[in-house]
């Protein structure tokens, strides 16, 4: 049997980044997401736990401050709307204004939010278990490792799953220059068009794009390890 | 607080939204649907995958988010194909049982799917969704008839249809006499009153009714002595209306018996007041009544045709006053017959009374009473069988020239097959029409008796009506008893193909192919009509008029009640649908015709004319069943 040698390092780096998160962890909010066992890249992926996250900030670096976040469970290749989440943020600073006009989240909507902690503490729990999907899915795990390093004192290590990178690695094509936004990708796959930027939307968005491309792949023995992002 | 500020924030924005876009859920209200929303589980579908397979068992209510699926009777006849908004798997829900149709995304298709328990469940706490699934289409259409005459009931005219006599009257202190007293005294008496008819009574019975038109004419221009009694005048015996019957029944009855005066009774029979016609005009303006009282007071041809190509503001206004179709017909009709009879009326002035007698006959929606805008004539003439052609075809033939032209240049154009009494096959003695007619129902010839159903919807509407019975009672002895005729007229009427139902902005045939246009009488009425007819035929019914026909079949056990009552539902709401879309098109300045684009339906229409078609489809099976099997 051929050894998947990029694979097996992977998951033996990820295993040793997972165990010295979990012990950085003890005793935090975190706990009961390194308890859990996280998918395997060997796993079938339709028997596979997933979740797809969307984080709304007012800027892109690790010291943005996070708006809201918003996530749905997918399981057996179906969002499961029971499990959508959709929490606002309270913020610490004033927003940055460039941010007020694309989320259209103003002060004071945004002060009505819980605290960054509480917030952060709910997602976490519910991704105990789960592979995560998200568009350009490298901007939500650095804001899900730098927000639990800042509230935790502990980094997150997951399983991403990135829907832009899949659809390049699956269906490559020259396409224009904005041809891999989440919208745009949608509407090729006859996905009806959403109002953007509203974290539960954008995650559920992103979530249907993701059912759209593993129909479109038509493999019926998808393993996960297939599919998780590569730096 | 912060519980409360977090659930409203978890709002599923986009699932909510599009739910409260599509029926039934429309119905639920904002926190209903905001619940139901986060309900859903969501899949995808790509093009040609199977959502739910036949003989399975299903476990959701699915709603079609985007994209497109195709229903397929145990996976192979078409039975629908749907698009956004669109829902399927309820049955196997509602009924436990496993799934008939085949699913298969027609297109890619993003499918939001309400899991069995959360469907069941909201299913039995709303009673607006169980009409919705209502899997019975029967009963669907029922429940949008009903929806029809609220509206109705709502309009802003609702005072006109839907109002009880009693309540129209306008003096409570009725005068009335006795036949008796002289007619001068009785005169007397209309003027101290101040009343234009008199209603004479014996005890509380009605037995006549005097008028100030009586006193003018029967009186001063006869030259008769005010002291005769007033019996020798009156209208003996005329006819009249309860108190709780609505104002379009009398308007109807008035029209149609072409009387001006209707003394109305309350529950004993008394009779407390009387309701003229001319009431009624100055109410309602534009209307039938004033519309056939014109065409009655014409005295050439070019004023008949003048007053009846008037049908089409009557159209609009019966449609816009929110009246039945059933009813709207009938008025429509009154004015078509009224138009015939006063042309005749004028030739005979002209060319003197006919030599011999004779009956004019009416085929097909015009028999039957249920004329629509847009329609052509199919009559002909019943001559006595004293007939000689060397001394009587000339006077017929331009009788019959006289009023196919009038009624051409009124609106009612010439029948593209001939069938008008111009034409000398259907200008004939009773006993060649009998012949005829028996020909055709002990000989049936297959490939022409698609072209001879019309000929048994006849009615006469002038001259001597008894031919026309005679030759009806004839043709209805031999009917009844030929299985075989009656298997080829049963076989005509199954052969009618029905649509399936709307896809998108198309309409679905059986051929699988998607129409622009919907002929609403070629696909839905005259289906209809054909199983009424089957039914009278074999039955020996007099009926000519459907509904009567349909009402008869059951009353004596030909047709179950229940299936009476969904024919009825079934017609009431697709001549309904007729009717606006001509009321539309008189609107926008077109002429009325049966054809119309299937985008203009509304979603209403839309889905209630597929009920419709599915009633009608279960009705020709029956007769398929009953009637069309002894044909080899």
């Amino acid at each position: 049997m051929k050894i998947e040698w990029r694979s097996w390092f992977q998951n033996r780096g990820f295993s040793k980044a997972f165990d010295q998160a979990r012990q950085a962890a003890a005793g935090t909010p975190l706990e009961d997401y390194y308890d859990s066992t996280l998918p395997l890249p060997d796993d079938m992926l339709e028997t596979t736990s997933l979740a797809a996250l969307d984080f709304e900030s007012d800027g892109l670096g690790t010291s943005a401050q996070l708006l809201e976040a918003g996530w749905v469970n997918i399981e057996n290749e179906a969002l499961l709307l029971n499990t959508a989440h959709q929490m606002r943020i309270r913020a610490d600073n004033k927003l940055k204004p460039s941010a007020v006009i694309i989320h259209r989240i103003t002060d004071d909507a945004a002060a009505e939010g819980a605290s960054e902690q509480y917030v952060l503490a709910t997602l976490v729990k519910s991704l105990a278990g789960r592979a995560i999907i998200a568009h350009a899915a490298a901007i939500e795990r650095d804001f899900l490792n730098a927000a639990c390093l800042r509230c935790f004192g502990a980094p997150f290590v997951g399983r991403f799953i990135c829907t832009m990178q899949l659809e390049q690695r699956w269906f490559p094509k020259v396409r224009a220059s904005d041809g891999l936004r989440l919208g745009k990708l949608r509407a090729q796959y006859g996905l009806p068009s959403y109002r953007a930027h509203d974290g539960l939307t954008d995650a559920m968005a992103c979530g249907e794009l993701f059912l759209a491309q593993i129909a479109r792949k038509q493999q019926s023995d998808l393993r996960l390890g297939a599919l998780l992002m590569r730096d | 607080m912060v519980a409360g500020g977090l659930e409203t924030f978890m709002e599923l924005e986009e699932v909510a939204s599009f739910l409260n876009r599509h029926a039934p859920f429309d119905q639920l209200g904002h926190d209903a649907v905001s619940a139901l929303a986060r309900k859903m589980e969501i899949r995808y579908f790509p093009r040609k995958a199977v959502i739910i397979d036949a003989g399975k068992e299903n476990v959701f209510l699915n709603i079609i988010r985007s994209g497109a699926v195709e229903l397929r009777l145990g996976g192979t006849e078409l039975t629908h194909r749907l698009g956004e908004g669109g829902l399927f798997g309820y049955p196997s829900l509602l009924h436990h049982k496993l799934t008939r149709n085949q699913v298969v995304a027609l297109e890619d298709s993003l499918i939001y799917q309400l899991p069995k328990k959360d469907f069941l469940e909201l299913y039995s706490e709303n009673p607006n969704i169980q009409g919705f699934f209502a899997v019975d289409e029967a009963e669907r259409l029922r429940e949008a008839v009903k929806t029809l005459r609220q509206s109705v009931e709502k309009h802003d005219d609702a005072g006109l249809v839907a109002a009880k006599l009693g309540g129209l009257l306008r003096r409570a202190d009725i005068v009335t006499a006795g036949p008796d007293i002289t007619i001068r005294k009785a005169a007397k008496l209309m003027t101290d009153a101040d009343v234009s008819t008199l209603p004479l009574t014996e005890g509380t019975v009605l037995v006549g009714i005097l008028t100030d038109k009586d006193l003018r004419r029967r009186v001063l221009g006869n030259d008769i002595s005010p002291d005769l009694p007033v019996s020798k005048i009156m209208t003996p015996d005329p006819l009249t209306m309860s108190a709780n019957d609505n104002l379009l029944s009398a308007m109807l009855v008035m029209s149609e018996h072409n009387i001006h005066h209707l003394p109305i009774t309350n529950d004993e029979d008394a009779v407390i007041g009387v309701l003229s016609s001319n009431d009624l005009l100055n109410r309602f303006g534009m209307n039938a009544l004033r519309v056939i009282a014109e065409i009655k007071a014409a005295t050439d041809v070019k004023a008949v045709a003048k007053a009846a190509r008037r049908v089409d503001a009557v159209l609009t206004n019966l449609v816009d006053s929110g009246v039945d179709a059933n009813h709207a017909s009938r008025f429509i009709s009154n004015i078509g017959e009224t138009t015939h009879q006063q042309l005749l009326k004028l030739a005979e002035k002209e060319l003197g009374p006919p030599p011999i007698p004779y009956a004019l006959v009416v085929f097909g929606s015009l028999a039957r009473r249920e004329q629509a805008g847009g329609s052509d004539q199919d009559n002909g003439f019943l001559l006595d069988d004293r007939y000689d052609p060397e001394q009587h075809a000339a006077y017929f033939e331009t009788l019959a020239t006289r009023l196919c032209d009038g009624l051409n240049s009124a609106g009612y154009v010439y029948c593209p097959g001939d069938i008008m009494a111009t034409n000398d096959k259907w200008r004939q003695p009773l006993a060649v029409w009998k012949d005829r007619y028996r020909r055709w129902i002990e000989t049936p010839d297959p490939d022409h008796i698609l072209n001879i159903t019309i000929f048994f919807d006849m009615r006469a509407i002038a001259g001597d009506a008894a031919l026309v019975e005679d030759l009806r009672a004839q043709v209805f002895e031999w009917t009844s008893v030929n299985k075989i005729f009656l298997s080829f007229i049963a076989r005509v009427a199954a052969s009618n193909h029905i649509p399936l139902g709307f896809f998108r902005n198309f309409l679905l045939d059986h051929d699988e192919q998607e129409g622009d246009v919907l002929n609403l009488k070629y696909q839905a009425i005259a289906p209809l009509v054909d199983i009424a007819r089957v039914y009278a035929l074999s039955l020996g019914l007099s009926e000519v008029n459907s509904q009567e026909r349909l009402m008869q079949a059951a009353k004596i056990g030909g047709l179950s009640a229940e299936g009476v009552a969904d024919l009825l539902d079934c017609f009431e709401f697709i001549r309904n649908v007729r009717f606006r879309h001509q009321s539309d098109q008189i609107k926008r300045g077109d002429p009325p015709t049966n054809n119309l684009s299937p985008k203009t339906l509304s979603r209403f229409e839309r889905e209630h004319l597929k009920d419709a078609f599915g009633v009608i489809r279960t009705h020709l099976d029956i007769l398929r069943r009953n009637f069309a099997g002894n044909v080899q």
